[in-house]
């Protein structure tokens, strides 16, 4: 179906709208043919839709460009026929086949130089389709770029933008009047149980506040959107599906509309179906929120907002309006809810705001691999120089005869041309590959944000682009040193050759050599970044902790009933043999996302922000799970229940930023928003601190309180120490979940490691593809090297034979080529490294614990430079040592 | 743009032969043409569904609501366009098939052809 997708791409955008989804079903149709079934019919029906696709699409594209010309130029009649075209056509025709017999000729060179442009362009195209997949063009909806998001910040309270179930009802219904927005809709994100049917299944659900699906400009598939009487408080129940979910749940049922599904635990007709792909960050059911709006708090803030722009609209307008909105609310809404000082809207590009974090790591790694392409660029540059000074005498032959010199220039640049376009055919070919594997490096969260990399249209104009500027690359030196070819000269110098090429080559190695520098400095960095961050105490032992989610459905485990279910839970895994502790708790580090607004009894807080902590509900032997001391007080007991007084644990970052001074134990406060009044809660122990905010932020302030005295937590997450490997006990773990509840599933199931991992998976990848990278850099640049050299000896063959004859040792020989080596290297890496460091602001948002111009990371890359030098130098120098001074000097 | 009439080419016209008996979706106007001619024009997705472009610009044919017996039911169904002709697309076909009939006429009178036109 994606193929099929990408094959739509070969349309202009106007025939794909009108009839891209008619296409896609009729593809469809003709595979499930019977004649189509088998290998050979599945070769049958491929033939037939490449070569279909081809010659429409050729003609569609072909129309589309002459419309485009008749608008610009306003004359519908068609160009004369171009004779002076045609003679062109037919120059470039005779250079590419004479490329082509030299090639074939050589075929070792053309193969070298084809195989290293493709993987440097291969990189540089997979590259680029994960950032069109992630940065570019993340979603399939209509004129993505128009969707935007509205984000919020509260100074008081932090000074991070949030998105994702940033805003309350009451404010979206504010910022519903911006003029600026044509369509928009909110929408509150959670998970669902679906069951009826063999197993219960968690759907991840979108629950939506207004009708979103024409914002995004998606329709269902089958059946219809919400009805405003459905969006509307207390209407009839009614569902969306996703098409994953109407495939693997119900089969395809064609019978689906208006049939009734239990979702958790209550009856739901479906009453559409929407198409394959990702609608809307990878949820899989709608359902209207059902919520009264009006009856809903100012400060509790759930909801999404996407929004399309109006026509004509811009996102500074937008923006405009907002800020408005913002201020008068402030001024209205401030003494009842003290946030709102100072507080910021802002409208993002919905890509952007979905991805923020990803951008970053995409770019550098954009930037890395063009760097490897320009290496590989100058690498081959070095090989075609090195050819045509063999060629010389063949170019001067042809510029005596009466060759235009630009004629020679273009043959050789139509030369270096084929060779970069049969590199970018088969860097598409790895691109293809690369992307395929690409899923393993990029952990599943942002997967489900719409990752759809692929090799498309978009990628494939990319690839061809870079080739195109490859090859013009590649040949422009060759050809400019052709036409400086002074025939005369060239044909009386005979073959000892010039060493005028030698100056052209000697610079471009140093320019590989400064650009391995870059990119070896940049991954020997982040790498070191990862390794700090392993290396930081996170204060908790992550080993050997299982964690999974469960959420129990409110509608059969009313209030108490959820806690009841827990405790026999965990009573029941403890029992399971190698298990040390297992407990239940609403967030677990190293990032939480819960947090609230509390106020101290003693009140001597600071002015400038409200008091904010994470908030984390935990069964008793939670700190036990984590491997977390108590640092003062006492831990959770059985005995703090509904009934008994309230109580909390704070960590140490809590006590020195809002009890410094004081003992905090015995102190009091509330939890949750002023607004209104609430209960006191004591705090009865202090924990030490423990990452809570990410592996390398400091921790925030958190307040830990027991499950047992409340009653709203039915979603929770189950965490249990083992002794031996956690993973092995998941199946155990289920038994015990089953035992209880046979219709309950348990999900995002991983160990505390791995989640301690993701945090820092983006130096991670960073760091993988860097390596690669750079290893592939230093590569080329020893082939650079190497080159270089070996021209340089054969060039120097006369001149060591005096030597050697007038009385030099071998090893003096050695030496010379090897102080040459070092002079190139020593340059690059002066350059290199200046380089880097300059740029150095570029990473520094990825690096941890180490600067730009760091220099053990300088140290090894000189040392690893070095080595790499020498091991490239090492045959042309043993060659130079090998040479007979009488046969040296015969030679002339 | 107006479609030229006299450049209605054989794909096209089995198309418009094919709706010319009711109106159909396009992957049934494939399927239509397809038995018609025992095969012998296949016409892929993409050529078709710019035939099918270039005779809803000309005018030939148009969107039409689903016929009665098309299963409702069915979810493929559901969302398929219909294209039926227009006053102007039979006119055109009545035209062409004129202009072949004609054309086999012509070819009759000759005593050489007769024998295998029959």
């Amino acid at each position: 179906m994606r193929l099929f997708q990408a094959l739509l791409w070969c349309y202009p955008a106007g025939f794909r709208r009108r009839y891209g989804t008619e296409l896609l079903e009729t593809f469809e149709s003709l595979r499930n043919e019977p004649r189509h079934r088998g290998v050979r019919g599945h070769a049958a029906f491929w033939i037939h839709i490449i070569r279909d696709v081809t010659a429409s699409a050729g003609r569609q594209r072909t129309r589309q460009v002459r419309n485009r010309l008749r608008e610009a130029t306003g004359a519908g009649a068609p160009a004369p026929p171009n004779h002076p075209k045609r003679s062109e056509m037919d120059t470039f025709i005779q250079d590419a086949r004479y490329a082509l017999r030299q090639f074939v000729r050589r075929p070792a060179f053309a193969a070298v130089a084809v195989l290293s442009l493709a993987l440097a362009i291969g990189g540089n195209a997979a590259i680029y389709g994960l950032l069109d997949g992630f940065v570019f063009h993340p979603f399939t909806y209509p004129e993505p770029n128009r969707l935007v998001s509205v984000g919020v910040t509260f100074p008081k309270l932090s000074s991070d933008v949030t998105y994702v179930e940033a805003l309350s009802p009451a404010e979206y219904a504010d910022i519903r009047k911006n003029r600026s927005f044509s369509q928009i809709g909110a929408f509150d994100l959670g998970n669902r149980n679906i069951s009826g049917g063999d197993v219960p299944e968690r759907v991840f659900t979108a629950l939506l506040l207004d009708d979103l699906f024409p914002v995004i400009g998606m329709k269902p598939l089958l059946g219809r959107g919400f009805t405003r009487e459905e969006l509307g408080p207390n209407g009839p129940p009614a569902a969306i599906i996703s098409h994953r979910l109407w495939q693997t749940r119900f089969g395809s049922d064609p019978n689906i509309l208006n049939r009734a599904i239990r979702i958790g635990g209550n009856s739901a007709s479906v009453v559409g179906v929407m198409p394959p792909g990702l609608v809307l960050i990878g949820t899989d059911l709608w359902i209207p929120w059902g919520g009264d709006p009006a009856q809903m708090p100012r400060n509790v803030r759930q909801f999404t907002i996407v929004a399309r722009l109006a026509p004509g609209a811009t996102i500074t307008q937008a923006n405009a309006e907002l800020a408005t909105l913002a201020a008068q609310t402030d001024q209205a809404e401030r003494p009842r809810f003290a946030e709102y000082e100072g507080w910021h809207l802002q409208a993002t590009p919905w890509a952007a705001a979905l991805l923020q974090d990803v951008r970053a790591a995409a770019w550098i790694l954009l930037a890395a691999v063009g760097l490897v392409l320009l290496i590989a660029c100058a690498n081959l540059a070095n090989l075609l120089l090195a050819r045509s000074t063999t060629r010389h005498r063949e170019l001067a032959v042809r510029l005596a005869l009466g060759a235009a010199r630009w004629r020679i220039a273009r043959h050789l640049l139509t030369e270096s041309l084929m060779l970069s376009l049969a590199g970018g055919l088969g860097g598409v070919a790895f691109a293809y590959l690369a992307l395929k594997a690409s899923p393993v490096l990029i952990p599943a969260q942002f997967q489900m944000l719409g990752l759809n990399a692929g090799v498309n249209a978009r990628v494939l104009w990319w690839s061809l682009a870079i080739a195109i500027v490859a090859g013009l690359l590649v040949g422009f030196l060759p050809a400019i040193q052709a036409t400086r070819t002074d025939p005369h000269d060239s044909l009386k110098e005979g073959r000892t050759g010039s060493t005028r090429g030698g100056r052209l080559r000697q610079a471009l190695v140093v320019v590989e050599i400064a650009l391995s520098v870059v990119l070896l400095l940049g991954a020997g960095l982040l790498m070191r970044s990862v390794l700090n961050i392993q290396r930081v105490n996170p204060g908790f032992e992550p080993k050997g902790v299982l964690t999974m989610r469960l959420t129990l459905p409110r509608e059969k485990y009313p209030a108490e009933a959820a806690n009841v279910f827990f405790d026999s839970l965990i009573e029941r895994v403890q029992a399971i043999p190698g298990v040390r502790s297992a407990s239940a708790a609403s967030q677990f580090p190293p990032m939480g996302s819960f947090d609230t607004q509390f106020t101290l009894e003693r009140s001597a807080t600071e002015k400038t922000k409200l008091p904010n902590a994470l908030i984390t509900v935990a069964t008793p032997r939670h700190f036990e799970t984590l491997g977390v001391s108590l640092r003062a007080g006492r831990g959770f007991t059985p005995a703090d229940r509904l009934k008994a007084p309230l109580v909390a644990i704070v960590n140490q970052a809590f006590a020195s930023r809002y009890l410094s001074g004081v003992d905090p134990l015995e102190q009091r406060l509330t939890i949750g928003s002023p607004d209104r009044p609430r209960p006191w809660v004591t705090i009865v122990g202090v924990i030490s601190d423990y990452s809570n905010n990410g592996a390398t932020a400091p921790p925030r302030p958190e307040i830990v309180i027991p499950v047992w005295q409340q009653t709203a937590w039915n979603q929770l997450f189950l965490l249990v120490r083992t002794d031996g490997p956690p993973a092995a006990l998941l199946g155990s773990v289920r038994q015990a979940v089953v035992s209880i509840d046979p219709e309950q599933p348990v999900y995002m199931t991983q160990t505390l490691e791995e989640a301690v991992a993701t945090s820092s998976f983006q130096q991670r990848i960073a760091a993988t593809l860097l390596m690669v990278f750079a290893g592939v850099a230093l590569v080329l640049a020893a082939v650079g090297v190497y080159g270089v050299m070996s021209y340089s000896v054969s060039a120097r063959t006369q001149e060591i034979g005096v030597r050697l004859a007038i009385g030099a040792q071998r090893h003096d020989v050695v030496w010379l080529v090897l102080r040459q080596v070092a002079g190139l290297v020593a340059i690059g890496l002066a350059i290199g490294v200046t380089v880097l460091v300059l740029a150095g602001q570029g990473i520094s948002g990825l690096l941890f614990g180490v600067q730009p111009a760091d220099p053990l990371t300088i140290g090894l890359v000189t040392l690893a430079l070095a080595g790499v030098g020498i091991l490239a130098a090492w045959a042309p120098a043993a060659r130079a040592s090998r040479v007979d001074p009488i046969e040296a000097l015969r030679y002339e | 743009m107006p479609q030229n009439k006299k450049s209605l080419s054989l794909p096209v016209l089995h198309i418009l032969l094919a709706l010319a008996d009711g109106s159909r979706h396009g992957y049934a106007i494939k399927q239509d043409v397809e038995r018609r001619t025992s095969g012998v024009i296949r016409l892929g997705p993409g050529t078709l569904y710019e035939a099918i472009q270039r005779l809803e610009e000309g005018g030939l044919i148009e969107e039409s609501a689903a016929p009665r017996d098309a299963e409702p039911a069915n979810g493929q169904e559901a969302q398929r366009r219909y294209y039926q002709l227009t006053e102007r697309g039979w006119t055109a076909l009545r035209e062409k098939l004129q202009q072949l009939g004609a054309l086999v006429d012509q070819a009759r009178a000759n005593p050489r052809l007769k024998k295998g036109l029959a």
